[in-house]
């Protein structure tokens, strides 16, 4: 009769497979709470992204640095421009009116972001020289060569940018700059990119990877064997010729089934949000896309790990979501650790820390001279009128880091995702025996 | 120590017999205990084949038994076999079962067909294969009219008819049912004991619990009494039966007459107390049920009396375990 049918369950695992994802699918659908859940998330992103829209779309303050924009004689004419055709900014006495043909006064706004970064260099260890003093205060001005060369490089009017990396593995950045070289930067053209790539990091590191990728299996993944335990419905299930263990990682497959395209949809909407918004000299900016994508990649990961490990403390206690808060508040506090301490060995006990460092590698990779941009901000405006750093640098370089433990980037990605996969293995290794060992009445 | 299977009737003819050496179910000294409260007691028994009815009270440990069979539990002593493996070990035997668990709850949001399809494709089944199969044991529990419908708008007997397809889809050689008869409506319930009798005469080993006598008394003579966790009795019902009759029992009978009727019963002679509760009913006790039975119909017949309705009211299962605990053994 049916005694030829063999007594073993390794066997059908893809129609086994199937069979559990899609049930499990069409029960996420059914469920208000999922849709409740998937809600929350698109609204708290939406709200990210919409404090992203109106600080792109808002004029970041121009200032002049170098305080060439007044007239400190009074005699009408911009100390820049007097500076730049060899009159006394400080006798009113001296200026190009009295030139023959009389030079009529330029615009105040000439002299304000007159000076920018000419910075054709990329982050490397090292010394590099940079700059160009574009409107001809160290140039033009009667200093003696000596002066016009103050970081004693035997150019005059230039930038020496140095990295270095200290007997600790830090690298440290220094910079010494000719008096008057790239002094007067447009703030508004660094803001706009520093901010918009520190929104882009932020978003992808706190909004997807940290929020999404506990948010949504907090919720989503408890319940996927414990709800059925609860309900009596596991009976059905069980009464098949199935491993635990395998209705555990079937059930955390049709989790993701759901979990995963809905991270991939905000992370694409993010990416097109960005590119449409972000400071771009074409009408998209292309140039983040690569960081996107190791976005989604670390939220799936998380999520991943995430689901593994509530679905396995749902089997393991009743009201595993408790147990899933400290989990969570762990995480938290790494996610922030690793902003500012990306080395920290403790970061290795957290999934978020490996999660975080795909984001870091990506951005390494995507955005080479990150590095030199952030010292630029830091540095600001050199030495003119008023000292300030530009905004957009420390927020910048909060939210990058490097990946840490001193990889390269393409190295730090492929170790963070095989010690995430090999989390969530562990993961569904015990959570399958704990709720092998499960009694169900 | 395995029982003994003589008395058990149709049970061990050759036609059904599996070619497979292990038993169905096999438990040697099974026990199941929460701390000090024993759920079951050295439970021993072998099953392989026709149709066993499971009868206890509610609490006397019919649905542990079934869930230490299904692996839900593992048994705290002694051994259990499921065609010779070890089900909270392995899962492989379940190929060749189907059970039906007591739990009310379904997916309300499924459709009786996809409910069946979708667990059927857990047995290795294509979705093509699952499909097929769904719309056979369907039909066969007589589902296929309301198939298509969400079982959220089943009633009870639909539900665990939609329950037994689940169960039956991958064509199982045992079948477990716990309490499969609850809360049903009669048609339901004539449905669900015609599905068990055919299942019993294809040759199945069917497992079905119940604590309603007349409910097993309708599907099957074999069967086995737990009893606060313990195997009270396990044979064949009319064997039971027949030695409960001798025990002092009452035939309750409604008649149009119940004087007239008195006069005609006291004169046979395993009657040995006659009683009026009522104006319309007359109660009988006696020590041998069949004889009073085999005589009255004669009885009611030759003195042309009218009668609306005979019955046995310690004919139930809890007058049966007050017997048998009371020291008559089985």
């Amino acid at each position: 009769m049916m005694a030829t049918k063999p007594d073993t369950i390794y066997r059908a695992f893809d129609r086994k497979a199937s069979a559990i994802v899609e049930f499990t699918l069409r029960q996420y659908r059914t469920r208000t709470s999922t849709w409740v859940v998937l809600g929350v998330g698109f609204t708290a992103l939406a709200l990210i992204f919409l404090i992203y829209i109106d600080v792109m779309s808002s004029e970041f303050d121009s200032y002049d640095n170098d305080g060439d924009s007044l007239d400190y004689d009074n005699d009408g004419y911009p100390s820049g421009q007097e500076i730049r055709l060899g009159t006394d900014p400080w006798d009113s006495e001296s200026h190009p009116g009295l030139f023959d043909p009389p030079v009529e006064p330029d615009p105040v706004s000439m002299y304000i972001n007159e000076d920018g970064f000419d910075w054709d260099i990329t982050s490397k260890l090292g010394k590099q020289t940079a700059g160009y003093d574009d409107d001809g205060d160290c140039l033009n001005s009667d200093k003696t060569a000596s002066q016009k060369d103050t970081n004693d490089n035997g150019v005059p009017c230039d930038i020496v940018v140095e990295f270095y990396r200290t007997s600790d593995g830090q690298i440290y950045s220094e910079i010494d700059a000719d008096f008057g070289v790239d002094e007067d930067p447009d703030e508004d053209a660094y803001s706009r990119e520093a901010i918009h790539l520190a929104f882009v990091l932020s978003i992808g590191k706190l909004g997807f990877v940290l929020l999404l990728g506990i948010f949504l299996p907090l919720f989503m993944a408890t319940g996927l064997i414990r709800d059925e335990m609860t309900s009596g419905t596991m009976h059905y299930m069980l009464a098949k010729p199935i491993a635990r263990s395998e209705v555990f990682l079937y059930r955390t497959l049709g989790y993701l089934g759901i979990v995963w395209p809905y991270v991939i949809a905000l992370g694409i909407l993010g990416a097109l949000i960005s590119g449409f918004v972000g400071p771009s000299e074409s009408f998209f900016r292309f140039a983040d896309l690569g960081v996107w994508l190791a976005i989604i990649f670390a939220t799936m990961m998380a999520t991943l790990v995430y689901g593994m490990l509530f679905n396995a403390l749902g089997v393991f206690w009743k009201y595993g979501i408790i147990l899933a808060i400290p989990f969570a508040a762990w995480e938290l506090g790494m996610a922030l650790l690793s902003m500012g301490v990306p080395d920290a060995t403790i970061l290795r006990f957290s999934v978020v820390g490996w999660a975080l460092m795909i984001v870091d590698a990506a951005a390494m990779m995507v955005w080479p001279n990150l590095d030199l941009f952030i010292v630029m901000g830091w540095w600001g405006g050199g030495e003119g009128g008023v000292f300030k750093s530009l905004d957009g640098a420390a927020p910048l370089d909060f939210f990058s880091s490097k990946p840490g433990m001193g990889l390269s980037a393409f190295s730090a990605t492929i170790v963070a995702t095989l010690v995430l996969l090999f989390q969530a293995a562990i993961l569904w290794f015990i959570g399958g025996a704990l709720f092998k060992g499960k009694e169900i009445q | 120590m395995i029982p003994d299977f003589d008395q058990q009737g149709k049970a061990q003819t050759k036609e059904w017999a599996p070619e497979v050496s292990a038993p169905a179910i096999l438990l040697e000294n099974v026990s199941k205990s929460y701390g000090r409260i024993f759920a079951l007691s050295n439970i021993t028994l072998a099953l392989n084949g026709g149709v066993t009815g499971v009868l206890g009270m509610n609490g006397a440990g019919k649905s542990t038994l079934f869930n230490i069979l299904m692996g839900k539990l593992k048994v705290s002593q002694g051994s259990v076999k499921l065609f010779g493996t070890n089900p909270w070990k392995n899962t492989a035997p379940y190929a060749r079962v189907g059970f039906v668990p007591e739990h009310e709850k379904l997916y309300d949001w499924m459709t009786g067909h996809g409910f069946v399809s979708t667990f059927a494709r857990l047995n290795g089944l294509t979705r093509d294969e699952a499909k097929i199969e769904a719309d056979r044991v369907l039909n066969f529990v007589g589902l296929t009219d309301v198939a298509h419908k969400k079982m959220g708008q089943y009633s009870k007997g639909m539900r665990q008819r939609a329950k037994i397809a689940h169960a039956l889809v991958n064509d199982p050689e045992l079948i477990i049912l716990d309490e499969p008869l609850q809360g049903c409506d009669p048609l339901a319930r004539t449905t669900i004991m015609n599905v068990i009798r055919e299942l019993g005469r294809m040759g199945r080993t069917v497992l079905v619990s119940s604590h309603i006598l007349q409910e097993i008394e309708r599907i099957t003579e074999q069967i086995v009494i737990l009893h606060q966790g313990r195997l009270l009795a396990l044979g064949n019902l009319h064997a039971i039966r027949e030695r409960l009759d001798q025990i002092p029992h009452r035939i309750s009978i409604q008649a149009e007459n119940p004087k007239a009727l008195a006069k005609n019963v006291i004169d046979i002679d395993e009657v040995f107390g006659i009683s009026f509760p009522d104006g319309k009913n007359l109660s009988i006790q006696t020590h041998n049920l069949g004889a009073i039975h085999s005589q009255l119909p004669r009885i009611i017949v030759e003195n042309d009396h009218k009668i609306t309705s005979i019955d046995n009211p310690d004919d139930d299962l809890a007058s049966i375990l007050g017997y048998l605990t009371s020291g008559g053994g089985a």
